[in-house]
């Protein structure tokens, strides 16, 4: 497993975007913490600033004011290398719209972060098959994305994002783009990989699939309005 | 971080041919530009060879003097045998001076007869070629005129096509009577000939008294004794006739090392020409590559925002598209390089060759050189931009991006 834990702590996060004289609060002081190993749904209308607590949270983005602590790092303080750097080792991430290289297989999609480690070529390839065969691609290792199905294409992003063992797997929607069958498979693989330790943060407008987490976070307007154990709620 | 390298070229690699015609076509002008310049530049090594060769018949202890044609009445400036006597006593290093230029005639032996150039020499020959038959014009020949001539290689084919030694057989010109004495080999290098002498050299006595007569010389030719003085033998050549002449008439020298001087000349425009042709094909086919870099830099953005997200720094997206441009340069410096070699050996082999009988080395090292240079400078000047570009993307906006 990864050598760090995966503990998020946030103490009156704000974030505003500046578009010339135009401001926009997104983020208006959000505290919270997430232990090692949870597993967290984030809920709320659009444009409550899930995204944009999405790219904090995936160091993608800086506060504008507040802290961020990723295992008792700041974030906040920290240059674009060290930030890439986290990224890659700490961090997995699963987008809505998949997100892999057109033109690239699946096989070396699921690779590229290990290039990016400087894992040495065989040793990349051999451990991005195992981590195909682990999301049940191991057979369509050298298919292109447009030859796979929505589903198929999520679970080739998944592989790439846990093939350098992060922490924690930020999902912004990963089941906005599937229909429900395709979802179910998603999340029953989300359950796995959070079973083995690693902590899930996710976004989504789906309470079937929020209900696979074990924790909600509610947000309206940048703030976070609720956030509750989901057991506690269904 | 070696196999990051190799892996940045092979992704490099698909990328480019993935977009083959679009690389081909961004390529075109680097390719035109690098092929103009390597095939001029062996062209220019192969005219320098070509060059020595038709001088080879020139050597390098001899110069000629005419008079200089940018005077009102070239006519004043016309030699005179006796001059040319006299100088050859009054300037030192001189070991022979002879009346250039020559005359046409019909010379026959026995059925076999040809039209040849009847030329002067002396005991100090100017010829740069060996006998291989007989002897050289003797001082006496020349001191009591005798009718001996020596032939080149073309007129021992014409008047003698049986072959065989013709030392002592008489040539007729017109109805005079020459007794062949030797005969000069083939010329060395060069099929053109450039031999300032003619095709039957005899004693300049002779050549005075029969052909000359007291008409004046348009020009003439010296053998110096010391090669290395002959620029100083030379001016005093000129002083000489300046001063006998008083100071009104003009006249230059011209030697081998002042025909080689001109031809560097033109060699130099040559280069400075391709030079330019260089620079504008380089700023051209840069501009090309920068254009294309940045629509895909654009077309690739969510890509890029992709492979920062993932954990990509911004060196690393960088070099990737660094690398896609320096790739794309040096294929295109490749196929020129590879292109510009052919024509240029090929102009080489089959023309200057033909003409000058020198096989000029093509110069390897030095077209490899170019090539890579090139592909460097156009990638340092104008794939670093777009790449910058790339690796500065935000991460959240290139991933936002449609
Ligand atoms: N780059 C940006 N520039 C300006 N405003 C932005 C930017 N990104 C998001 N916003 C604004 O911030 C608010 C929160 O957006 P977002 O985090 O994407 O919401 P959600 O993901 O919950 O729909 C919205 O009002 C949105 O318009
Ligand atoms: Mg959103």
């Amino acid at each position: 497993m990864s050598d760090s834990a995966g503990v998020i702590v946030c103490r009156d996060v704000t974030k505003t975007y500046k578009n010339g004289s135009l401001e926009v609060q997104a983020l208006r002081g959000v505290s919270f913490t997430i232990a090692a190993g949870e597993y967290v749904a984030i809920m709320g209308p659009s444009g409550s600033g899930k995204s944009t607590m999405m790219n904090l949270l995936g160091c993608l983005d800086r506060p504008t004011s507040g802290t961020y602590l990723l295992d008792g790092i700041d974030v906040g303080t920290l240059d674009d290398n060290a930030l890439a750097a986290i990224r890659l080792r700490k961090l997995g991430f699963v987008f809505q719209g998949f997100n892999l290289l057109a033109r690239t297989s699946a096989l070396k999609n699921v690779a590229l972060p290990l290039f990016y480690a400087g894992v040495p070529g065989p040793k990349r390839l051999a451990e991005a098959e195992r981590r195909l065969t682990e999301v049940g691609l191991g057979d369509r290792a050298e298919h292109k994305p447009n030859e796979l199905s929505g589903g198929q294409q999520q679970r080739v992003a998944i592989a790439r994002a846990l093939v350098n063992d992060p922490a924690v797997l930020l999902a912004d929607e990963p089941t906005g783009n599937l229909d429900s069958q395709t979802s179910e498979e998603i999340m029953t693989l989300f359950a796995r990989v959070n079973a083995g330790g690693r902590t899930i943060i996710m976004v989504t407008h789906d309470l079937e699939v929020a209900r696979n987490a074990k924790r909600i976070i509610r947000m309206k307007d940048g703030v976070i309005v609720a956030d509750e154990a989901t057991l506690a709620v269904y | 971080m070696i196999g990051q390298i190799g892996q940045f070229f092979s992704e490099a690699f698909a990328v480019l041919y993935g977009n083959r015609i679009r690389s081909l076509l961004t390529i075109l002008g680097l390719i035109i530009g690098v092929a103009a310049v390597i095939a001029i530049q062996i062209l220019g090594h192969g005219m320098s060879g070509a060059v020595g060769g038709i001088l080879g018949s020139l050597n390098d202890k001899s110069f000629f003097l005419f008079p200089n044609a940018r005077q009102s009445d070239v006519t004043k400036s016309f030699i005179k045998i006796r001059d040319i006597e006299a100088v050859k006593l009054a300037v030192p290093n001189i070991l022979s001076a002879v009346p250039a230029g020559s005359v046409q005639r019909r010379i026959s032996v026995g059925h076999a007869h040809a039209r040849l150039a009847l030329s002067a020499d002396s005991d100090v020959t100017f010829a740069a070629v060996p006998l291989i038959y007989g002897r050289n014009i003797s001082k006496d020949d020349v001191a009591t005129s005798a009718h001996v001539a020596v032939i080149n290689d073309n007129a021992y084919h014409r008047l003698f096509p049986a072959g065989g030694d013709p030392t002592g057989t008489s040539i007729r010109v017109a109805e005079r009577r020459f007794v062949v004495i030797g005969v000069q080999g083939k010329p060395t290098q060069g099929i053109i000939p450039v031999s300032f002498g003619g095709d039957v050299l005899i004693p300049y006595t002779t050549y005075e008294h029969e052909y000359l007569r007291s008409r004046p010389l348009f020009a003439a030719r010296f053998v110096v004794a010391d090669a290395t003085r002959m620029a100083d033998t030379e001016s005093a050549v000129l002083d000489y006739f300046r001063k006998s002449k008083g100071g009104r008439v003009d006249y230059q020298t011209f030697d081998r090392k002042s025909f080689a001087t001109s031809v560097d000349g033109i060699f130099g425009v040559l280069t400075l020409i391709v030079a330019l042709i260089g620079a504008i094909s380089l700023l051209v086919a840069g501009i090309g590559i920068m254009n294309i870099m940045l629509v895909s830099v654009t077309e690739r953005t969510r890509e890029i925002g992709v492979r920062k997200a993932i954990g990509a720094t911004n060196f690393q997206v960088l070099a990737q598209f660094f690398v896609e441009a320096l790739l794309l340069s040096l294929i295109g410096c490749g196929i020129g390089l590879a292109i510009g070699l052919t024509a240029g050996w090929a102009v080489n082999r089959f023309a200057l060759v033909a003409i000058s009988g020198i096989v000029a080395p093509i110069p390897w090292l030095q077209s490899v050189a170019i090539a890579v240079g090139f592909a460097t400078l156009v990638t340092l000047l104008f794939g670093t931009y777009p790449a910058f570009r790339a690796s500065r993307l935000d991460p959240i906006e290139a991933l936002r991006y449609e």
